[in-house]
């Protein structure tokens, strides 16, 4: 892991060793060193975090063999043997918005379905700003629950976006660029960087002690401006009275969201990421805990992260497949190819499964936090080679209080919409939709 | 209706409605003549009885109004008057009024608006106006010689009456606090220079469609492509540059197969580095290599070793096939040094050396979009050559200190040499800085807060930290976020009052720099003599001549004109191959100079129509067509080509107002009736209207013009009535294709730019067009008054304003509406320099607004 604190190491040493991995302990560092907020069955804190690969998967060796409670793990799946308990297989879901619904939406699989997979909606086909997909499940929920904490939601990936304007077949980037949208117009910005996410949860400044240092400053410049407000009204009408008395209310908001922040992420110690190019298993690695410092802090409830993106030529050396990642998806139905790609979903897997390794072993209240959230791992595409968005790889983790049980594969009736899923979960959280997306219904999951 | 006794009320002493009503006098009907000329012109559609599909939508009933009292209905009224000035109304299907008699109408009702705004004068009111982010970033400039990029600090603003600094639109929230409030800690560091800051990040990017196949304005001769970014280093410290070439969305370098490209970079013009990047190339031999690096620390005159790492040198063991790029692993090299940096901006470049003539001599001709397809990378017979993608900036690391950098030479005006003087510096650094920011003196209790700010910092951290501590807390305040304007403690709540000469120099630096006053404005202002004639002129002219006054250019013009929305509006890069961002900006950088051009050399505003003249590169003179001209640098081009003189033919405005794919006659008919002659379009009517596309019903559109498909979607009569408006005025600019191309043909039809506008004048082509439109100069110029207005005092024009617009332009028209004597013309207005007190304003729009509603229920 590259993630470096200056005192141990300068950026030039890592470039004098460049290629070579410099191991350093890591985030163990930054973890709260006080016990985590407690979250009580009488307040529970559900939290929700989805993660998305582009291109799908050998569906032979994804979709377990059998189905119900005692369900055969197949061999990509493997890695999650020890999470089996919290996993629950859902098969047959169908992503029919992502499949092209005209002549000249054909070609533009790869540029749209980012933006159809947790949305389940139609995705407007142009490259002016005249943009139009649909709001995204996470979204939903940070709009439902996730207002009262510092941070409604977070948006991550790992590869770079900022490669050309125009995707392809006539789609704008924004479609490939996110899987969130807070409305069908607003994409979020999924963001790269492992320091400008720790400085948006924890606050700018390089250690504890600065950030603490930091938002004091802050709140006492801010308490004061309170006080100067009210020496400001002289002279003024009553409607810009009132623009003041907003401002003030606005101000006080802040000073409380600081306070927040202050109480929470004051016990998180460690030093910010100072990050340089990281491998992907690193970079995965220290957004996985990210994540996890996020909802552990109760800073956040909503997150989303793109490992990987459209069209993406990754290569993973420590897959041992030698091809690029979309290259090798296209596996043109060749069985040599096909096991190649098998094995790079078996080594994905194993990589998400670090992360429902650090969720099920990160204490949180009276469990740990799988036992208080629901991860979804998926992708908008199942043969890749095809462009099929049926039947999707998809796979759920956590109990999310007692809401879902785990521990079985859920085969759910012919082309399902993916979308019921989003459906299950809004309902679970007590939220009120008529439909969400393309849904027709809910799941028995 | 009892209009008899109309006549008699009008006041003889105005003499042209006193001619007017003499006219009329001799007709037989005892009604006044402005009653006869509205009943035989108006009321066949505007009256209570009418069938008219117009009159039902838009509910404007004339017979309800009493045309001899228009006191009662000054909006009205001004309504009337702006159709028939800029000759919307009758419309051309209508018999033609007499233009005698038309004028002498609307002479009528100017007459008696602009009377009885003379008796009940309302200067307006504009909100509590909170900075927006130009204003914001262009303080900053100011206050502490900082350029920071407000975008990136700061929520976007929202824009209404066609700008983003109305003060009603301009809100606040959480948000919005949370950003100022850390924007202000970040700044305050960034400008004393706090030695404890964490290195970070900074990434300046090249836009996707930049081509960088050719050289680079500003960047150096003997280089192609590349990027020129000035960079602010906070510290005197070492500094990690790093520049990334741009990729295809497979992760691929773009170009990653042309042998022996180099990248050089640079800072302030010495060499910092020079790469080798071309993966194709062999290997240099190790010496070689180390060679290149000490001969670039030597340029670079660093004591330390930059660290440039060839390509070669992370070859992986994966096997690569150029023939099919997304079999390549993703290229993982870097161009990186690591130099110390004094503290201040520095000029970063990273270009090619131009060595590669590669695309020239492929058997396929490349369009000028050479990243139009990336996946062309590797296609035998077409190279892409590489493209620079960002530079970042990563530090400060082992800072050493605060260095010497022009924000802290202005804010230390003095230099504590023992303790014991520090607190008095202090007070002197942070008043005046207080002062600026706050566009007048702080109060005496305010400065104690401050100085309780500068008093924790320095417990902290010393003088500096202190200073840094209390700077925060000046940018946090209200006072530099917002724009007081206060009532008078004293005065009538119905009488307008005029503002303080403070409260003056704020409004004409935020109109004319987007800014702060200057000390210059400010100590006028403190004496109270900013507001004598003589002075207000004489600071007028010196703010015009001042380079700031570019913020006219960027927020006003670009806002009027729509430049801005030039960043969001693309051409389908596949129907127009040769669009890029080169082009793109060139179309800015062109009508942005044209207006400078009339700001800075005082010329007509009706220039920007007529210019036989314009700005030109070689890359826009070439889409031009327009010979001879060569290189990357701008410059005034004589314009023979009637059909490319002023706006109407430039390609800023005919791209904003097209779709990706095609040209919209709509919108182009829109924006010239909208925003030169300032005419109001009604608004589609609130059904659903499909597109252009749909309407056309199964067609094979492939095969049908615009114009054919605008045909199809007009069949409906009730779509027509305002179609008729706005179609022929675009259709007139079908020649322009969606990049501002000349074109004989569209979709293989002969181009038809012929119609007859709304007033009857038959036209064909652009060239006709804006001969037509020149016959409503004043109605142009008053247009652009208007907007000016708008953008000048922060609010929406009401009909009261319209008056004050009015003389605004009689008067420009003896200088033929030179610049500087519309800008003089609105500073010294009544709604610029004055205010209405809340119940007059509120008053006045509101009973106003509750006739109004009054008559359309």
């Amino acid at each position: 892991m590259t993630f470096l604190t200056k005192k141990h190491l300068s950026r030039r040493a890592v470039l004098r060793g460049a290629g070579a991995t410099i191991a350093l302990p890591l985030l163990d560092a930054m973890l709260p060193s006080a016990t985590a907020l407690a979250n009580t069955a009488a307040k529970p804190t559900t939290r929700y975090s989805f993660v998305h690969l582009p291109h799908g998967a050998i569906m032979g060796k994804f979709t377990p063999k059998t189905v119900g409670r005692d369900f055969e793990l197949s061999p990509i799946l493997k890695p999650f043997e020890p999470y089996k308990s919290y996993m629950t297989v859902v098969s047959n879901l169908d992503h029919k918005m992502a499949t092209s619904q005209s002549p000249e939406e054909a070609a533009g699989d790869h540029d749209r379905t980012a933006s159809v997979f947790l949305s389940g909606a139609h995705i407007k086909r142009t490259i002016g700003q005249d943009i139009h997909a649909g709001i995204t499940i996470d979204q939903l929920l940070a709009q439902n629950i996730g207002q009262d904490n510092p941070l409604p939601s977070l948006e991550m990936c790992i590869e770079d976006v900022g490669a050309l304007g125009v995707c392809g077949a006539g789609y704008s980037c924004a479609y490939a660029n996110t899987i969130s949208w807070s409305s069908p117009t607003s994409p979020l910005p999924m963001e790269r960087n492992p320091q400008v996410i720790f400085e948006r949860l924890f606050g700018a400044g390089g250690t504890p002690a600065e950030r603490a240092e930091r938002r004091q400053v802050q709140a006492s410049i801010l308490d004061s401006v309170v006080a100067e407000v009210s020496s400001l009204g002289r002279g003024l009408g009553a409607n810009d009275k009132s623009r003041l008395d907003d401002y003030l209310s606005d101000v006080r908001e802040i000073e409380r969201r600081i306070a927040l922040a202050q109480e929470r992420a004051g016990a998180a110690s460690g030093e910010r990421p100072e990050v340089a190019e990281l491998p992907f298993e690193e970079h995965a690695e220290l957004m996985f805990d990210l994540q996890v410092l996020a909802f552990k802090t109760d800073i956040t409830r909503i997150s989303t992260l793109m490992l990987s993106r459209d069209l993406s030529g990754a290569v993973y050396p420590a897959s041992g497949v030698p091809d690029g990642y979309h290259a090798i998806s296209h596996h043109q139905e060749n069985a040599t190819r096909m096991e190649r790609y098998a094995k790079l979903n078996t080594y994905h897997m194993s990589v998400v499964a670090q992360l429902v390794g650090k969720l099920a072993s990160t204490p949180d209240g009276d469990g740990t936090l799988l036992d208080h959230m629901l991860m979804l791992y998926g992708s908008p595409m199942a043969n890749s080679n095809a462009h099929d968005h049926y039947p999707l790889p998809v796979v759920v983790f956590g109990r999310a209080d007692g809401r879902y049980a785990g521990g079985k594969h859920l085969m759910a009736a012919e082309r399902t919409p993916m979308a019921n899923l989003f459906m299950t979960i809004a309902s679970r959280e007590k939220i009120e939709l008529k439909t969400f997306g393309d849904s027709t219904g809910l799941l028995e999951i | 209706m009892a209009r008899l006794a109309g006549l008699k009320r009008i006041p003889l002493a105005l003499a042209i409605a006193a001619g007017f009503t003499a006219l009329a006098a001799h007709a037989d009907a005892p009604k006044s003549a402005a009653q006869g000329f509205l009943q035989d012109t108006c009321f066949k559609c505007h009256s209570e009885g009418s069938e008219s599909a117009i009159s039902v939508f838009s509910g404007f009933y004339l017979d309800r109004l009493d045309v001899d009292h228009i006191a009662a209905n000054p909006e009205q009224w001004e309504k009337v008057v702006r159709k028939l000035r800029t000759g919307m109304m009758p419309p051309s299907s209508e018999p033609r009024p007499d233009p005698v008699a038309r004028d002498q109408f609307v002479t009528y009702l100017e007459t008696e608006l602009d009377r009885l705004a003379a008796r009940q004068p309302n200067p307006g009111r504009p909100a509590l106006h909170r900075l927006n982010r130009a204003e914001y970033q262009n303080a900053i400039r100011d206050l502490l010689a900082l350029d920071i990029d407000a975008k990136e600090l700061l929520p976007g603003d929202d824009a209404s009456a066609g700008f983003d600094n109305v003060a009603g639109s301009l809100g606040v929230s959480p948000v919005f606090i949370e950003r100022y409030a850390n924007a202000a800690a970040r700044i305050a560091r960034l400008a004393v220079g706090d030695v404890a800051m964490t290195a970070e990040q900074k990434t300046h990017y090249v836009p996707n469609f930049l081509m960088q196949s050719g050289h680079i304005e500003g960047l150096p001769y003997g280089t192609r492509g590349g990027l020129k970014v000035e960079h602010f280093f906070p510290l005197d410290a070492e500094y990690l540059i790093d520049i990334n070439l741009m990729s295809a969305v497979n992760g691929i370098h773009i170009g990653n197969t042309v042998p022996n490209e180099q990248l050089e970079l640079s800072m302030d013009g010495k060499r910092l580095a020079l790469f080798d990047i071309s993966k194709a190339s062999p290997a240099p031999p190790a010496g070689e290599e180390k060679d290149a690096a000490e001969d670039a620390a030597d340029n670079a005159g660093a004591p330390k070793k930059p660290e440039p790492k060839s390509a070669a040198a992370a070859e992986t063991e994966t096997p690569q096939n150029p023939q099919n790029p997304q079999d390549q692993e993703k290229a993982g090299e870097k161009w990186e040094v690591r130099v110390p940096v004094t503290a201040g901006p520095h000029v970063l470049m990273a270009a090619f050396i131009k060595k590669n003539h590669a695309p020239i001599e492929d058997v396929v001709e490349q369009p000028s979009n050479t990243l139009l397809d990336p996946l062309f990378n590797g296609t035998p017979e077409v190279t892409m050559i590489a493209h620079v993608g960002s530079i970042v900036v990563d530090g400060p690391y082992e800072a050493t200190g605060p260095g010497d950098t022009p924000s802290r030479e202005r804010i230390f005006r003095c230099h504590p040499e023992a303790a014991s003087e520090q607190a008095a510096c202090a007070r002197e650094i942070v008043s005046t800085l207080a002062h600026r920011a706050y566009r007048q003196p702080p109060t005496t209790e305010h400065l104690s807060v401050l100085m309780d700010f500068y008093q924790q910092g320095y417990e902290r951290g010393g003088f500096e930290k202190g200073v840094e501590v209390a700077l925060q807390r000046i940018l946090s305040s209200p006072q530099f976020v917002f724009r007081f304007e206060r009532d008078p403690d004293r005065g009538s709540p119905d009488k307008p009052y005029r503002l303080t000469d403070t409260e003056l120099a704020s409004r004409l630096a935020f109109f004319l720099w987007s800014s702060i006053p200057d000390d210059e404005l400010l100590d006028l202002a403190s004496r109270e003599r900013l507001s004598k004639p003589a002075i207000l002129e004489q600071q007028v002219r010196r703010m015009l001549a001042d380079p700031k006054s570019e913020a006219l250019t960027k927020n006003f013009a670009g806002q009027w004109l729509y430049l801005r929305n030039l960043d969001i509006k693309g051409a389908s890069t596949y129907e127009f191959p040769d669009f890029d961002d080169n082009l793109r900006n060139g179309f800015r950088h062109e009508t942005e100079l044209l207006f400078d051009n009339v700001v800075r050399n005082d010329r007509s505003v009706l220039e920007l129509l007529t210019a036989d003249y314009t700005f030109v590169d070689e890359r826009l003179a070439k889409h031009y067509g327009m010979p001879g001209i060569y290189g990357s640098q701008f410059r005034k081009v004589p314009v023979t080509d009637p059909r490319r003189q002023g706006l109407l033919g430039q390609g800023s405005i005919l791209l904003v107002t097209s779709q990706p794919n095609r040209t919209s006659p709509v919108t182009r008919g829109v924006w010239v009736l909208e925003n030169i002659l300032g005419a109001h379009v009604p608004a589609p009517p609130p059904v659903n209207i499909p597109p252009l596309e749909e309407a056309a019903g199964k067609v094979d559109l492939s095969t049908l013009s615009v114009r054919q498909l605008m045909e199809a979607h007009r069949g409906k009569p009730f779509c027509e009535g305002c179609h008729k408006i706005m179609d022929p005025v675009g259709l007139a600019m079908e020649n322009y294709d969606v990049i501002g191309r000349w074109r004989e043909l569209d979709h293989g039809a002969k181009i038809d730019a012929k119609g007859h506008l709304v007033d009857g004048t038959e036209i064909d082509g652009p060239v006709e067009l804006r001969a037509a439109l020149l016959k409503y100069k004043e109605q142009i110029v008053r247009n652009m008054t208007e907007k000016l207005m708008v953008y000048a005092t922060g609010r929406g024009m009401e009909y009261y304003d319209q008056p004050v617009i009015r003389s605004i332009v009689r008067n420009a028209a003896e200088s033929d509406y030179r610049f500087s004597t519309i800008v003089m013309g609105v500073v010294t207005s009544a709604p610029f320099r004055m205010r209405a007190s809340e119940s007059l304003a509120e008053g006045t729009v509101t009973s106003a607004d509750a006739r109004w509603l009054g008559d359309r229920r």
